[in-house]
């Protein structure tokens, strides 16, 4: 266990926010922790939607269960967190 | 005793370079200080500037102008414009006195530079009563604000802000110092006196005196008047310098040099000046938009003036344009949002009838920066203030030190450009942020930024108690919302009465 800090990037917000987690935390962990300083504060939340994980400048979101440690994410990388619509029939 | 006219004798008098014979040219005029680029003296000395002012008529006409700033200031002492002018109005005051105070004493040394250095004697010439110009800024606008330090200690930051750790002090500092204190005589004459003083100058002394007279703050509009008449003439250096270096086959490296200074002087100016025009400055009192000073003053006159002089528009030009209409609406949304970390009270400017200006002004506005409004609105209708403060810091650039910040909503496009250098990962807000390090990355490698600084543990307690401690930032000198919120209740009326109707 260990801080290890990353670059938040919330969608539909408007400025990139320091964000210190933990390398045993999941990309839903990192999600939460991304939403706490975005949603209700500047940007709308979405009910029935979830929040994904991705690197900045792909489009393959992370797997939700990987830890911050797995994940080969360097500290300060800038992540993209967005918004995913549930499935139909899900 | 029948006395020459002025033009009889000022070449002569003003013709100062001599043949050194006990040191070497390089020795007296050190090319990196000077910045000579390997010109010869020879043509140095065509030069020529074009207010060809002499010493004796300096003093008469700054004598002039200090008694007529002074003397509207000691008039108007007992008008009570401290006591009735919107809150607002008195942040636009606070937010230019700390960020351009002291920069202005700063800009001495940056002249005085020139002064020594130069190797154009008409250069010096007009360096030394620009010199003296910035003396004359950093005391009078040292002054002034002084009178109001007794009634509120946030006018306080007019002399400490260059002192502090202050993001937005870092962020004046680091500009300044870039294109001020650390530049040859060549450098400062492009960065500063071309770039900054001809282009931006105008936009914070005449677009904001122009404010201030709206606002029948008259003492304020007459200093910075006053100023601007001084910038006007002293920022005269650089062009013709521009021209003489084109001549020589030095355009690429006058450009660049141009170029870097116009880039990181409109980071600042969104801060600072585009949040004071379109936010803080009472709606009745605003003369324009930010948006239309800077295309009257920077798209109209300055790309002109570049041109003429034989330079080309910069090569971040279109982006530099569309940035006119988005950057500082999230500047001042990241200022009013972290206010507790300003030495002014951000006002919010979100009434229903101002955001309707600036849907005006901006079109889409609404749809983008008013989202998140939107969200802080409702979050304090509902009584939960504590949502519209922040619990982390922004990532702010490793160039302009400012958040890294663009336009929210459907459109969501804020990236970090990241680049590694020697083992560090660097964080730009953009292409033109991220080209100035890369031109001369030394320059800049060794700089933390407050983010930097945070990681490596300088600021403790890491909360943001220890924050506002290292940026200096003591009670009373906080930043809060300018109106105490009164503006929520005028959105509440208007729902209400909506909702009835």
């Amino acid at each position: 266990m260990a801080l290890f800090p990353l670059i938040s990037n919330f969608e539909e917000d408007f400025v990139l926010q320091l964000l210190p987690v933990d390398t045993e935390n999941t990309m839903d962990e990192v999600a939460a922790a991304a939403a706490y300083h975005s949603v209700g504060r500047r940007v709308a939340a979405r009910p029935g939607c979830i929040m994904r994980v991705r690197r900045q400048g792909s489009e393959e979101l992370l797997p939700k269960s990987l830890k911050v440690s797995e994940s080969g994410l360097k500290p300060m990388e800038c992540v993209e967190v967005v918004w995913e619509a549930p499935k139909h029939g899900a | 005793m029948a006395t020459l006219g002025r033009l009889d004798w000022y070449d002569i008098a003003r013709t100062t370079n001599w043949t050194p014979k006990y040191v070497q040219e390089d020795e007296l005029f050190p090319p990196e200080m000077s910045g000579s680029m390997g010109l010869p003296l020879s043509a140095w000395e065509t030069y020529d500037e074009p207010y060809k002012q002499t010493y004796p008529e300096y003093v008469k006409v700054q004598r002039e102008k200090d008694a007529g700033a002074y003397s509207v200031k000691a008039a108007l002492e007992r008008s009570k414009m401290f006591e009735n002018a919107d809150p607002g109005w008195l942040s636009v005051m606070k937010a230019h006195y700390g960020a351009i105070a002291r920069a202005e004493y700063s800009a001495s040394t940056a002249e005085a530079r020139m002064v020594r250095f130069g190797k154009a004697p008409g250069m010096r010439n007009m360096a030394t009563l620009g010199m003296m110009d910035e003396i004359r800024h950093g005391q009078i606008q040292l002054y002034f604000p002084h009178e109001h330090c007794s009634k509120d200690r946030q006018f306080d930051w007019a002399h400490k802000a260059y002192d502090t750790n202050e993001w937005g002090a870092i962020a004046a500092r680091h500009m300044f110092d870039d294109m001020m204190t650390t530049r040859s005589a060549v450098g400062v004459a492009l960065m500063l006196t071309f770039a900054f003083e001809t282009g931006f100058t105008n936009m914070q002394f005449l677009g904001l005196a122009a404010d201030a007279a709206e606002a029948g703050d008259w003492t304020f509009s007459n200093l910075i008047s006053s100023i601007q008449t001084d910038e006007s003439r002293h920022a005269q250096i650089g062009g013709p310098l521009v021209s003489l270096l084109v001549a020589n086959g030095k355009k690429a490296e006058a450009q660049k040099m141009v170029d870097i200074a116009i880039w990181r002087a409109w980071k600042l100016f969104s801060v600072l000046t585009g949040p004071i025009m379109d936010y803080y400055t009472p709606l009745e009192h605003r003369k324009q938009s930010f948006k239309e000073f800077m295309q009257e003053w920077i798209v109209t006159q300055f790309e002109r003036a570049l041109i003429d002089l034989g330079l080309d528009k910069p090569w971040y030009w279109d982006q530099f344009m569309a940035e006119i209409d988005t950057q500082h609406h999230g500047m001042h949304l990241g200022v009013w949002f972290w206010r507790p970390t300003v030495w002014w009270n951000p006002a919010a400017g979100v009434t229903p009838e101002e955001r309707e200006w600036l849907e005006e002004k901006y079109p889409g506005w609404n749809a983008t920066w008013g989202k998140c409004w939107d969200v802080i609105t409702d979050n304090l209708l509902a009584g939960k203030r504590e949502l519209s403060y922040p619990e982390t810091l922004p990532v702010v650039c490793n160039m302009c030190q400012l958040p890294i910040n663009t336009t929210p909503g459907p459109a969501w496009k804020v990236r970090d450009h990241a680049l590694d250098y020697k083992g560090r990962t660097y964080h730009f807000c953009s292409d033109g942020c991220q080209w100035c390090f890369e031109q001369e990355p030394e320059r800049y490698a060794g700089h933390l930024s407050l983010i930097d600084r945070f990681l490596a543990g300088m600021i403790q307690p890491m909360n943001l108690g220890g924050g506002l401690q290292y940026m200096g930032l003591a009670p009373g000198e906080i930043g809060d919302d300018a109106h105490n919120y009164a503006w929520v209740e005028k959105v509440r009326a208007v729902r209400e009465k909506a909702k009835a109707a």
